[in-house]
């Protein structure tokens, strides 16, 4: 940081694919960076690196993904770009970026433009049973395999659906993970959809190979895999000790009398992401609803600006769309903000970014393709019952949603009934579920259900890194009328 | 007694959705405009009475300052009180209010048997702490005025109040205690006034945006009302919009005393029950308590950034860290408690600071219920107003508290 005015020309928010590119190139155009990431380490969720002495059974199923982190780890640390690891953004406002690293007090600090690359989590799935444990997310048991060197469990079922639905039990196997099965949502892939993908896939040879290896590496290891195919309750008393699945139609709606029950210690649910758009909605960014992208995504232009001025944004968070398409996004989104702060004249920015435009208008029709494959059945929304706890935060059940929704339609109304999404994670994981329950009641869409009042902080802060004593009142309960 | 709502398990205590947008009636005797805490209990007050009475909300109940403010119940006289202090008319100001204060004090404790269902009434104690011996003299003199006007209080000196509040920072010169003082629950209590008062005949509307108050004429006929949910004939209304109160007031041509502010307020990581009394500050802007479920819910009057409606106000981080310094301060124990959640709630602030309850001279047939500390006082308030319009003669209203009382509460020229 420059130490004289404490300000950026740019802050990178998000060390994955996406930031890291931003970075890079952000610096290579002269830009005075900062990167702030979670983490304790460079990588997102995609370029975790491997956990050191696991036994890596089958290099082709890691995918070259840890390889090309590697090059964009490397190259953002040479890049000169400050990074701050271990530190959340807690807020943002006209260019005042709240920042905490742990262990530390809070700090603000000034940045000409704010690249928001949060990338996406997983999407939340509630059923009878999966609040238990032994029942994690794909993402979960992916950051338990690649770094703490810990195996989830004796006998892992992997159930889920969407482009990247083979690649977790595929890597799970790589790493030596006991996957008994592999449960898909979405059909076969059939030789119609294999050429579709082919022609939407000019340019795009290496993203279908990966999709091929994937399904080949977890035939070669004898882990069935399973189309058409979904949880619907996870059974156990202190932990999971079965679940039962069962064959659904092509909106994800179970089919009377396919149920299946299997011994299991472990369920990984990968059924796609949702785009992180925490950060987003609180500093006021517009956003539009696109089921097959995750649901809220924002709204950008041709140089990756959100609508609120000097908050650009890139990568997964903006929809979910895989590393490669979130690297050019990110570089796209650097020049940008170079073309924004002075820094790079229009027509040597529309130069540089022309050959990303051209490879990002490649993939997305081929990510748009396959999205159409695996697009997510409402019938995932109908699996919960009346007991089922749908915010784990503050242990509200379906029905006690269902009790509420009879008052309103508006969700904010429904979390202050019940308190639904007010717990840690801030309705990260129940409010689309909420949301499905209101608009189910009410007979709307869901994209026509409005999202909840977004709050700061982003993440839970301790109160003395907040606290500063030196700061006086606002003074308004004197000031004269 | 003290009843706590099972928040995710209970009956939801509110109007239906199906009566909510229902068709607007046509005519009614009392139109309440703003379905917050002090408009629902007006409807429930007057429908109690027997009144014809139709409410409108122009989004849902309970969505702005009485549903966001913090619950607590301000009995004390508080720092924003005392800025005038010293001179005789204030000294009897300051006196009327405590007076309200004891029996609003008094009515919260019998509000959930009346009502018959939880409100999350909690008796927990009151504590305002000083940090200098000025502040500390202040408490004594504070204590003076509240004992004159019936309202119970007790100065602790320093070594008295580590013994009774360990908790807090040890350094501290002294607190006033006030047994009455406490919480309900914000979220639920509008709501069931409501549904008290449409049980009892009052039609609720939500999504009833008033667009036009139109007094007919002659003087005194009453209003023709135009709203997003229809148009409807009224003898008389009541302006219960709050912070919106003046613009509402507007509408017919009146200028009300008051101004909208948004506060700030923050809510932590759930903890052990340590912290009972509701904890404030003489000197500065402090007001923290552990709720039943164990977040500590720290406000006390930091400013946000406004914003128009139907946005909300956003957070400003130096409201945060500034109430967090006092509230780290106070207790020191707060250190490594986590801040998980942050909003604004946008309510009114009247230029006196006094209540604004009453008719309008200059519009007869117009009255208003607003009030700055609206959750303490706002159900006390309605009563008042709603057994006034029920018997007028019988049940006088403070003239202090007159719309009227301000010169510039005359209808613009």
């Amino acid at each position: 940081m420059d130490g004289a005015t404490g300000r950026y020309d740019l802050l990178v928010v998000g060390g994955g694919p996406a930031g890291m590119a931003a970075a890079t190139t952000a610096r290579e155009l002269g830009l005075h960076v900062a990167l702030v990431d979670e983490r304790p380490s460079l990588g997102g969720q995609i370029y975790k690196q491997p956990g050191e002495g696991f036994v890596v059974r089958d290099h082709a199923a890691l995918g070259r993904d840890h390889v090309a982190g590697r090059v964009l780890i490397d190259a953002t640390q040479r890049s000169g770009a400050h990074v701050l690891l271990r530190t959340s953004v807690l807020t943002l406002r006209d260019g005042d970026v709240v920042l905490h690293t742990e262990g530390e007090p809070v700090r603000t600090v000034r940045a000409g433009r704010v690249l928001l690359a949060p990338g996406a989590h997983d999407r939340p799935v509630v059923f009878p049973g999966w609040d238990l444990p032994g029942v994690l997310t794909a993402g979960g048991a992916q950051t338990l395999v690649k770094t703490q060197r810990v195996a989830p469990g004796e006998r892992v079922l992997f159930a889920g659906s969407g482009p990247l639905a083979l690649a977790f039990p595929a890597q799970l196997h790589g790493y030596g993970v006991n996957v008994v099965a592999a449960l898909e949502a979405g059909p076969p892939p059939a030789p119609r959809d294999a050429l579709r993908l082919l022609g939407a896939a000019r340019g795009n040879r290496q993203l279908l190979l990966d999709g091929l290896r994937y399904r080949a590496a977890l035939l070669r290891g004898r882990v069935p895999l399973r189309y058409r195919r979904i949880v619907v309750r996870a059974e156990g008393g202190d932990r999971l000790a079965a679940v039962v699945h069962a064959a659904v139609d092509s909106g994800w709606r179970v089919l009377p009398g396919t149920e299946e029950r299997i011994e299991v210690d472990t369920l990984c649910l990968g059924y796609g992401f949702f785009p992180s758009v925490e950060l987003m909605r609180v500093a006021g960014c517009a956003l539009r609803y696109d089921e097959d992208l995750g649901g809220p995504v924002v709204e950008l232009d041709e140089w990756m600006r959100t609508s609120v001025p000097g908050v650009l944004a890139a990568g997964d968070g903006t929809g979910v769309a895989g590393a490669l398409v979130a690297v050019d996004e990110g570089r796209l989104a650097a020049i940008g903000a170079a073309l924004d702060l002075g820094r790079l004249p229009l027509p040597a920015a529309r130069e540089r970014a022309r050959p990303l435009r051209a490879r990002l208008d490649r993939k997305r029709v081929f990510r748009e393709a396959l999205g159409r494959l695996y697009r997510v059945g409402p019938g995932v929304y109908d699996l919960a019952t009346a007991d089922t706890v749908v915010c784990r935060c503050e242990e509200v059940t379906c029905a006690a949603v269902d009790r509420a929704a009879e008052t309103t339609a508006d969700v904010n109304v429904v979390k202050g009934y019940t308190r639904a999404g007010m717990g840690l994670c801030q309705g990260r994981s129940c409010q689309r579920q909420v949301a499905a329950r209101v608009a189910r009641r009410h007979g709307l869409r869901l994209a026509e259900v409005p999202t909840g009042t977004p709050r700061s902080p982003v993440r839970p802060v301790p109160a003395s890194a907040v606290a500063d004593e030196q700061l006086q009142d606002g003074g308004f309960f004197t000031r004269d009328a | 007694m003290t009843r706590d709502p099972a928040p995710g398990d209970g009956a939801v205590l509110s109007p239906s959705a199906a009566h909510l947008r229902q068709e607007l009636p046509a005519d009614t005797d009392v139109l309440v405009l703003g379905g917050g805490l002090a408009g629902s209990a007006v409807a429930y007050y007057l429908a109690r009475e027997g009144v014809d009475v139709v409410l409108v909300e122009r989004e849902e109940l309970n969505r702005q300052a009485s549903g966001t403010n913090a619950g607590s119940f301000h009995f004390q006289i508080a720092l924003h009180q005392l800025t005038a202090w010293g001179t005789d008319n204030v000294r009897d100001r300051l006196l009327a209010e405590v007076r309200l204060h004891a029996q609003a004090a008094r009515m919260w404790t019998e509000l959930e048997q009346e009502l018959d269902a939880p409100m999350g009434v909690h008796t927990t104690g009151g504590l305002m702490v000083a940090e200098t011996d000025a502040e500390l003299r202040l408490l004594v003199d504070k204590n003076r005025i509240e004992a004159e006007a019936g309202l119970e209080t007790q100065v602790l000196l320093a070594g008295e109040l580590r013994a009774f509040a360990p908790y807090l920072a040890d350094d501290l010169t002294g607190a006033s205690y006030c047994a009455t003082e406490g919480h309900a629950n914000p979220l639920v209590s509008a709501p069931l006034f409501a549904l008290r008062a449409q049980q009892a005949g009052a039609e609720i509307r939500t999504h009833a945006r008033v667009r036009e108050v139109v007094a007919r004429t002659p003087a005194g006929t009453g209003f023709t009302v135009r709203t997003d949910a229809g148009t409807i004939r009224a003898r008389r209304v009541v302006n219960a919009a709050g912070a919106w109160a003046g613009e509402v007031a507007r509408l017919s041509g009146l200028t009300l005393p008051l101004r909208a502010e948004g506060l700030h307020v923050n809510v932590t990581e759930p903890r052990e029950h340590v912290l009972d009394p509701l904890v404030q500050h003489i000197g500065r802007r402090l007001s923290l308590k552990q709720s039943g479920n164990g977040t500590f819910i720290i406000g006390g009057g930091w400013p946000s950034a406004p914003a128009p409606h139907p946005s909300r106000h956003t957070t400003r981080w130096d409201s945060a860290a500034g109430n967090m310094g006092v509230a780290v301060r106070v207790m020191p124990g707060l250190a490594d408690v986590r801040v998980v959640r942050m909003w604004t709630g946008v309510m009114a602030f009247t230029d006196d600071l006094s209540p604004i309850v009453g008719e309008s001279g200059a519009v007869p047939g117009y009255f208003t219920c607003i009030a700055t500390t609206g959750f303490t006082l706002s159900p006390l308030m309605a009563r008042l107003l709603a057994e006034h319009m029920a018997r007028p003669s019988s049940r006088p209203l403070p003239p202090e508290y007159s719309p009227d009382r301000n010169p510039a509460g005359r209808p613009a020229a």
